[in-house]
């Protein structure tokens, strides 16, 4: 758990983080989101001690950061930030050891560490851990920062827009890993961007972030429904706030179950149970039909969605 | 291994050179005809030759010790303040022609080895100092900054990253400052330091050009071989590191 | 808390001036300022601050340097400004304390007698000046500022040193006994340098556009330059003597032109050698590294090649150019020093002939004005750079 009571940063005469509480539970995805400049990285930079508070207090497991030895402190919290940070003159599978290395865990232990994680995040033990930095592609070495702030087993995960640099595409799969690396581990993890739909997607509570204060801090549904102010909704978009809610929902949540697993249907299209409703809605809009069955994860089809339902009880 | 080959070559052909320079009689007396005197003798080439490195090496070393903990301070949180200045002096200093602070070295010092020692550490540092300024200064911010929230101490970053990640341009800088200290070792002999310049005065100031010759052989052998030496070193260095 | 201290910190005190100043006080009471010789070559007897100028002389100096330390550890008003002006009045009068001394110690019945620098005078200018240097850094003074700054010194020691009271300065002595020659070593070292600098500046261009055409002649005319900027400069210079000088036995009319094996063609010939490497270096560069957008543009609004190359081109690539030839010229000045060793002359001839007659003071007086004219080169050719780029 992390708490942050009171605490502000200044600069000089700037303000850049103003008495700001915010408390963090242990296993949950806490997104800071907010345009440039709000405050949102300056407040993970004082979670690991990076920046020094001006004033206030943080706490992690309920014990004052400040009372223990940095190096410790940042020991036990994963790091990964936008520019990677990749040693250049190490190898990757050195660079995702480097945390074990300094907590001085055997040679073996390490290097097991290393391949586990190389293959966590999709990477080749074999021809990817021998690459040099700049042999990598974008999305490649940002696997690797996110394995490298992994490395040590932390408890706590700190990210400052990891996908910020990258194209959509690789910014959608390294995502949709977050979320399954995030159900496999469960880390206590404060993640910063400034796209509100990367923090609706893998929040499991966001901090919306202005001038340096915590506007509102909510789970993304509750954002979306009752938005705090109208920065708060301008961020989100009043336009396809109805769209975006339903990306928050499966059809696994609002399908018509069958009482048991039935045989597909030879040839017909449908659903996966973990789609979201705004795909699901996407398809029937696009195939111009009043329901579509749903297949769960071995191919029997499971049970229906209807659209009428969709648009009634969706958002 | 074959990078190492060229500089095997020159090294082996200034010690052959320096060992038969003084059989070679035929040929200086078709350089310098009329004279008896053909082969310097006042010194061994060997003992000059030795005599040089041992000042160009030493004060390679104390410059590079100098310079490199001068860089790391003023670039160090509590040495931040001296940043400016430090590069300054250092780029100031590099337009002071060496043979000038040569010979400025003999009014505070005297002649012989020691002010000429004095002169060689005190310029041989500048290229060194701000090729560290530079090496330490050009590290891409990110990566310290993931090297601290990793969690490592000032003395590891130091160390593990910012050292190895500035050490080629250090090490240009240390190239840079032994050439031009080969050259200005070799001038020293005018201020009494015994080197490889001793043959080339001695002839010059004699009218004696097989002299001249031989010095001026042996030196420019020391620089090439010197010089092939580093490229070596350089050429490793940048496999080991695959930068 | 933390943070705040720090930054209040830094308002506060400059540590940098502070330490300066401690250095400064330290040598100036430590080391002798200067040095009564009986004649030019017999070593002479030291004098320290207090004892070369007397109270007035010491206190005027400690005073000074107290002032300094007050400003850097004290968050007065326009610190920095006062700072830079007491500085530049300090510096600019400081050979006075010279003239004190030599009022104080100079011996009357001697004609032979005369004062020498002591080690003390020039680390007290060394650190004055690197003060004034954080100092002008500090107050981010413009190009023209910090000129108009050193012209100001230039001209205090000008006139200092024309005085009647610095006469019996060893170096002024030097000087009088020597200044047809003086200007002789001038108007040769000048000569040599500049022109080394201008032939190979010409000679740096046309190698520089045949590796731009040519990508195949690059490597080689790069290895071969730059071989050559390896050779130690007394190597060369002896290296060139026994051609040269076969050639010019062989063929009266190149005698009859001056050049022999020793004297100003050899040494021109390696200066030239030597300015090869930074010219061809940068002006290759500079070339290369015009944008290509920048020329497409170009050709796209129907610029021929060689409006182009005169119009956009050679502009684009001119602060590089003169960078080159700001480090060729520096060089060129520092080599041409070591040029006399083979009968060249300029400055070089006296630092050789003063360690030659174990004469410290024709030592500097060839020594400081090599420094100098590397040190104006220096200052005139960056702000011509700076300013093509800042265009």
């Amino acid at each position: 758990m992390i708490e942050l009571k009171g605490v502000t940063r200044r600069f000089g005469d700037a303000v850049a983080v103003d008495d700001i509480d915010l408390t963090i539970e242990t296993g949950e995805v806490c997104v800071l989101v907010g345009s440039s400049g709000c405050g949102k990285s300056t407040t993970l930079r004082m979670i690991n001690r990076l920046l020094p508070s001006t004033s206030g207090e943080i706490l992690v497991d309920g014990e004052d950061i400040n009372k223990v030895d940095p190096e410790a402190l940042r020991l036990n919290m994963g790091y990964a930030i936008q520019s990677t940070g990749l040693f250049p003159h190490w190898t990757v599978a050195r660079n995702i050891g480097v945390v074990p290395n300094l907590l001085k865990w055997p040679a073996r232990k390490r290097d097991e560490r290393v391949n586990e994680l190389l293959i966590l995040l999709g990477l080749d033990p074999a021809t990817d851990a021998i690459k040099y930095p700049h042999q990598l592609s974008g999305g490649q070495a940002q696997r690797v920062g996110v394995a490298r702030a992994l490395a040590g087993d932390p408890n706590i995960l700190l990210m400052d827009e990891p996908f910020g640099a990258l194209d959509a595409i690789t910014r959608e799969n390294l995502q949709q890993e977050m979320l399954r690396i995030q159900r496999q581990l469960n880390k206590t993890t404060v993640f910063v961007t400034h796209d509100i739909d990367e923090a609706l997607k893998l929040a499991t509570r966001i901090a919306v972030m202005d001038q340096g204060r915590i506007i509102q801090h909510d789970t993304p549904e509750a954002i979306l429904r009752r938005p705090a102010s109208a920065f708060v909704e301008n961020l989100i978009g009043k336009g396809d706030r109805g769209l975006k809610l339903l990306a928050l929902r499966t059809v696994g949540e609002l399908m018509e179950g069958h009482s048991q697993p039935r045989e597909p249907e030879p040839g017909a299209d449908g659903l996966n149970e973990a789609d979201s409703l705004r795909f699901a809605l996407s398809v029937m809009v696009w195939e111009n039909t009043l329901q579509l069955p749903v297949y769960n994860g071995a191919g029997e089809e499971v049970g229906t969605v209807k659209r009428e339902h969709l648009l009634q009880g969706g958002a | 291994m074959r990078v190492w080959l060229t500089p095997v070559v020159w090294i082996a052909s200034l010690c052959a050179l320096a060992a038969w320079l003084p059989t070679m009689t035929p040929l200086f007396s078709w350089v310098q005809p009329g004279t008896d005197n053909l082969i310097y003798n006042r010194d061994s080439f060997y003992v000059l030759l030795q005599s040089h490195i041992w000042l160009v090496l030493a004060s390679a070393t104390i410059g590079t010790l100098v310079a490199v903990s001068a860089g790391i301070f003023a670039t160090r949180p509590a040495g931040r303040d001296f940043l400016p200045l430090v590069s300054q002096i250092a780029s100031i200093g590099q337009t002071v022609p060496p043979v000038a602070l040569l010979a400025l070295a003999v009014p505070v010092m005297g002649f012989g080895e020691k002010p000429t020692l004095f002169a060689l550490v005190l310029y041989g540092l500048l290229p060194i100092l701000r090729n560290t300024l530079t090496g330490l200064n050009g590290i891409n911010p990110a990566v310290l900054e993931s090297a601290k929230g990793m969690g490592m101490s000032s003395a590891q970053v130091l160390l593990k990253v910012e050292l190895p990640l500035a050490g080629r341009v250090i090490l240009a800088g240390i190239r840079t400052s032994v050439t031009i200290n080969i050259a200005t070792a070799a001038i020293g002999s005018t201020i009494g330091a015994r080197t490889l310049g001793d043959p080339v005065i001695a002839g010059l100031v004699n009218g004696n050009t097989a002299y001249v010759l031989q010095g001026a052989i042996l030196i420019g052998l020391l620089a090439l071989a010197t010089d092939s030496l580093f490229e070596a070193i350089e050429r490793t260095w940048a496999r080991a590191f695959a930068v | 808390m933390l943070p705040n201290r720090v930054l209040s910190n830094r308002v506060l005190s400059n540590r940098v001036v502070l330490a300066l100043a401690l250095a400064a006080f330290g040598c100036v009471w430590l080391l002798n300022l200067g040095v009564v010789q009986p004649n030019r070559i017999v070593t002479g007897t030291g004098y320290g601050l207090y004892a070369a100028t007397g109270w007035l002389g010491a206190g005027i100096v400690s005073s000074l340097l107290l002032v300094v330390v007050v400003l850097a550890t004290r968050p007065v008003h326009k610190r920095y400004e006062v700072l830079a002006a007491l500085l530049t009045v300090a510096l600019m009068t400081l050979p006075l304390l010279l003239e004190v001394f030599a009022l104080h110690k100079l011996p009357t019945d001697s004609a032979y007698a005369r004062i020498g620098i002591g080690a003390g005078f020039w680390c007290l200018a060394f650190f004055l000046a690197l003060i004034l240097l954080e100092t002008l850094g500090q107050l981010r003074a413009s190009r023209r500022f910090q000129l108009s700054t050193v012209l100001l010194i230039v001209a205090g020691w000008w006139l200092c040193a024309s005085r009647e009271g610095l006469s019996s300065l060893s170096l002024i002595r030097e000087y009088t006994n020597r200044a047809d020659q003086f200007a002789q070593a001038l108007a040769v070292h000048l000569s040599l340098s500049l022109s080394a600098v201008a032939i190979s500046a010409v000679l740096a261009f046309a190698l520089a556009l045949a590796m731009v055409r040519r990508e195949r002649m690059r490597r080689p005319l790069l290895g071969l330059v730059s071989f050559m900027q390896t050779i130690p400069s007394l190597a060369l210079f002896g290296l060139l003597i026994a051609p040269l000088g076969a050639l010019s036995a062989a063929f009266p009319f190149l005698q009859a032109l001056g050049i022999r094996g020793i004297g100003w063609a050899p040494a021109l010939l390696a200066l030239i050698a030597y300015s090869l490497l930074p010219m061809v270096r940068n002006t290759y560069v500079a070339l290369i590294e015009v944008p290509e957008s920048v020329v497409d543009a170009g050709r796209g609004m129907g610029m021929s090649e060689r409006q182009i190359f005169m119009q956009v081109k050679l502009p684009l690539a001119l602060p590089v150019i003169i960078e080159g030839v700001r480090i060729t010229t520096i060089q060129a000045i520092g080599l041409t020093a070591v040029a006399a060793l083979i009968g060249a002359g300029g400055f070089g001839t006296f630092i050789f002939q003063g360690l030659g007659q174990a004469a410290m003071d024709l030592v500097l007086l060839g020594a400081l004005p090599t420094v100098f004219l590397a040190l104006a080169a220096d200052a005139i050719l960056s702000a011509l750079k700076f300013k093509e780029a800042s265009r």
